[in-house]
C-alpha cells in the first residue's frame, strides 16, 4: 500500500516537474498573445531553431558553453527583430487573422533555416545534469525523481518570477501590458508598438531557448520538439491565454495528468497515451470553461 | 512661419478615404488657434472622429488615409508621422469611448502617459501630483482597477493620461459621451482649466453643441465631411440655423444644414 502511495507522489512529482517545461513554452505563447492577440503557431519552430543554433555553436564552432548560450540568446533577439521588421509591421493594420496564417509561415521558415545550417540528425545536448534520480532524495524519500527534472522546475520558476518582475515593475513591462489591454489607446498616448513587439518576440525567443534546452537534454535536440512544443495549446486552453499563472498552472496539470493518465489508463488503451490526452482534456476546459482557467475575462461594470 | 505661429493647427481642405473608397471627409477646413478652445460639432457619422484621427495619424491603423488638402501641426506639415511621433511633439489625442486600460491600477493608467517622457520616478510622482490637483477623485481611486471605476472616472483617467504626455495640443473625441449633466459640466471645467493654466490649446469633438460652444471660443459645424458653418462660440450660439438644428429650438421640420440650403436656393428661385 505504501509502496503504491510513493509510486504514485513519484508520477505526480515527476509529471509536476515536466510540467514546469510546459509552462515555460506556454509563456511564450502567452507573451506574444498578449501584445498582438494572435496565437504563434511558430513558438514551436523558435524552439527548435534556438536550440539547435545552440548545438550548433557549441559542437560545430566548438564555442565554449555560457558563450554558446549567450549567442543563441542573441540571435533570437535577432529573430524577434527580424520578425517584427519582416512579418509584424507589414502585416500592422491587418487583421488577427492574417498575423495567425503568418505566423504559420514564420515557423516553416525558421524550421527550415534551422535544418539549412545546422543539418538534420539528430543532436546531442549535454547540460552536465544527468536524467536519473537523485540518490538523496531516493534514500531520504524514497522517491525516485530526476536530477534534469528539478533542475528543470527551478529554472522555469527562476524565468516565470524574472519575467512576473519585468511585467509589475519596469517601464517596459507596463507598456506591454497597456498594449495588451488596448493597442489603440496605448499607441494614442505614444507608446512606440513595435518596441512593445520587439521585447515580446525577444523574450519569447530566449524562453523558446531554455525550454528547448530541457527538452533537447532529454530526448535529444531533433525535429519532434517543434510538435513537443505545440503541447502548450492545451496548457493554454486550460490555464487561459493571456494569463502568465495560468500558464504556469497550467503547465503543471497537464504534466501530472498526462503522467498519471499514462501510467493508470494508459495500458487499457496499449499505452503511449500522454501524447492525445491532454487534447482530450483540453477539449472539456473549451465546452465548460472555455476562458480557461486563469483566462482573463472581459471585465464588465454593472 | 510667422503667420503660421498664432494657430497652432491649420487644416487646409483635406480629403479623407477609408480602404482608398469610402469618402469619409470631403473637403474640411480649420484652424486651432495657440491656447484655444475650438469645438468641432456635428452628428453621428459626420467627420468629426475622422478629422481628429487625420490629425493625430491614428488614421493609418483603421486603413484610412488623407487623399488632399494638407494638415500643418505646430508649423511643421503632419503626413508620413506614426502617432507616437505625433505624441513626441506635443500632440496627444484622447480617442473616443474613454479607452482606458483596464486591467491596470487608475495610477498606473496615468502614469503610461507618461511613457514617451524620458522622466525619473521622482519626476513621475511630482507630475502625478500636479495632475492630481486637476482630478481629485482620481486620487482617491489610485488603486482601483480601472475597469471597475465610473464612466466620468474613465474618462477622467483618459484625460489625466493625455496631460502626462505633457501635451502642447489636446484633441478630445466626445469627452462627454453618455456621461450625466452634472458629470458633463465637471469634465468641462477640468479641461477649461488644463487650458487656462497649462496653456493647453483644445480641439474637441462633441454632439453636445450646448455645453461644448459654452466652453469654447470657436466652433465648426460638420455635416456628411464638410465644414457647413464656422464662427466664435458666441456667434454660433446666437445664430438661428444652429438654434434650430442643433439646440432643438426648432420653429420648422428641417433636419440639416443640406435641407436649410435647398430651402434658400428655392427660395431664392422662386424670387
Amino acid at each position: 500500500m505504501v509502496d503504491e502511495l510513493l509510486f504514485f507522489m513519484e508520477v505526480v512529482v515527476g509529471g509536476l516537474l515536466a510540467g514546469t517545461m510546459y509552462s515555460l513554452v506556454a509563456l511564450g505563447f502567452v507573451l506574444i498573445f498578449k501584445a498582438s492577440a494572435t496565437f504563434n503557431f511558430s513558438q514551436g519552430a523558435m524552439v527548435f531553431f534556438s536550440v539547435l543554433a545552440f548545438c550548433g555553436f557549441m559542437q560545430d564552432f566548438n564555442i565554449p558553453f555560457v558563450l554558446a548560450f549567450i549567442l543563441a540568446a542573441l540571435l533570437m533577439v535577432v529573430v524577434g527583430l527580424c520578425t517584427e521588421r519582416l512579418v509584424l509591421r507589414p502585416l500592422m493594420n491587418a487583421s488577427e487573422d492574417t498575423v495567425l496564417m503568418a505566423t504559420i509561415g514564420l515557423g516553416y521558415v525558421l524550421e527550415g533555416l534551422a535544418q539549412a545550417a545546422w543539418g538534420v540528425e539528430v543532436r546531442r545536448l549535454d547540460l552536465g545534469i544527468g536524467d536519473f534520480p537523485v540518490p538523496w532524495i531516493a534514500d531520504n524519500l524514497k522517491l525516485f525523481i530526476s536530477a534534469l527534472d528539478i533542475f528543470a522546475g527551478l529554472v522555469a520558476a527562476l524565468m516565470i518570477i524574472g519575467l512576473f518582475l519585468l511585467f509589475k515593475y519596469t517601464k517596459i513591462g507596463l507598456g506591454l501590458r497597456a498594449v495588451a489591454d488596448d493597442a489603440g489607446a496605448a499607441s494614442s498616448i505614444g507608446i512606440p508598438l513595435k518596441h512593445i513587439m520587439l521585447l515580446v518576440w525577444s523574450a519569447a525567443g530566449v524562453v523558446a531557448l531554455v525550454a528547448g534546452c530541457m527538452w533537447g537534454a532529454r530526448a535529444g535536440v531533433q525535429f519532434a520538439l517543434v510538435d513537443l512544443a505545440l503541447k502548450a495549446l492545451p496548457v493554454l486552453i486550460i490555464g487561459g491565454f493571456s494569463s502568465i499563472p495560468g500558464a504556469i498552472v497550467g503547465g503543471l496539470i497537464i504534466g501530472a495528468t498526462e503522467k498519471v493518465l499514462e501510467v493508470y489508463i494508459g495500458p487499457f488503451f496499449g499505452g503511449a497515451i500522454e501524447g492525445w490526452a491532454p487534447y482530450v482534456l483540453a477539449i472539456f476546459f473549451l465546452l465548460y470553461r472555455p476562458e480557461g482557467l486563469f483566462g482573463e475575462k472581459i471585465i464588465r461594470r454593472v | 512661419m510667422s503667420n503660421s505661429s498664432a494657430n497652432i493647427l491649420d487644416i487646409k481642405n483635406i480629403e479623407v478615404r477609408y480602404d482608398d473608397v469610402i469618402l469619409a471627409l470631403h473637403d474640411v477646413s480649420l484652424k486651432v488657434p495657440k491656447g484655444k478652445v475650438v469645438a468641432l460639432l456635428g452628428a453621428n457619422g459626420a467627420g468629426k472622429s475622422t478629422t481628429l484621427k487625420a490629425v493625430s495619424t491614428m488614421l493609418a491603423s483603421e486603413r484610412g488615409k488623407v487623399t488632399n488638402g494638407s494638415i500643418e501641426y505646430d508649423g511643421n506639415s503632419i503626413n508620413k508621422q506614426t502617432p507616437s511621433q505625433m505624441v513626441g511633439l506635443g500632440m496627444v489625442q484622447v480617442l473616443e469611448g474613454r479607452r482606458c486600460f483596464g486591467h491596470l491600477t487608475v495610477e498606473e493608467n496615468i502614469i503610461s502617459g507618461a511613457y514617451s517622457r524620458k522622466l525619473s520616478k521622482g519626476d513621475i510622482n511630482q507630475e502625478l501630483e500636479k495632475i492630481y490637483t486637476y482630478f481629485i477623485r482620481l486620487k482617491e481611486r489610485r488603486k482601483s482597477q480601472a475597469a471597475f471605476t465610473s464612466g466620468g472616472e474613465q474618462q477622467m483617467i483618459a484625460v489625466a493620461r493625455a496631460m502626462m504626455a505633457k501635451p502642447k495640443m489636446l484633441l478630445l473625441d466626445e469627452p462627454t459621451m453618455g456621461l450625466a449633466p452634472q458629470l458633463v459640466a465637471e469634465i468641462f471645467n477640468i479641461v477649461k482649466e488644463l487650458n487656462t493654466k497649462e496653456g493647453v490649446s483644445i480641439l474637441l469633438a462633441e454632439q453636445n453643441t450646448n455645453v461644448a460652444l459654452k466652453n469654447s471660443d470657436y466652433g465648426y459645424i460638420i455635416e456628411t465631411g464638410r465644414v457647413m458653418l464656422d464662427g466664435t462660440a458666441q456667434s454660433l450660439l446666437n445664430d438661428d440655423k444652429v438654434k434650430e438644428l442643433y439646440l432643438g429650438i426648432s420653429k420648422k421640420g428641417r433636419k440639416n444644414f443640406r435641407d436649410v440650403l435647398k430651402e434658400e436656393s428655392l427660395t431664392k428661385r422662386s424670387n
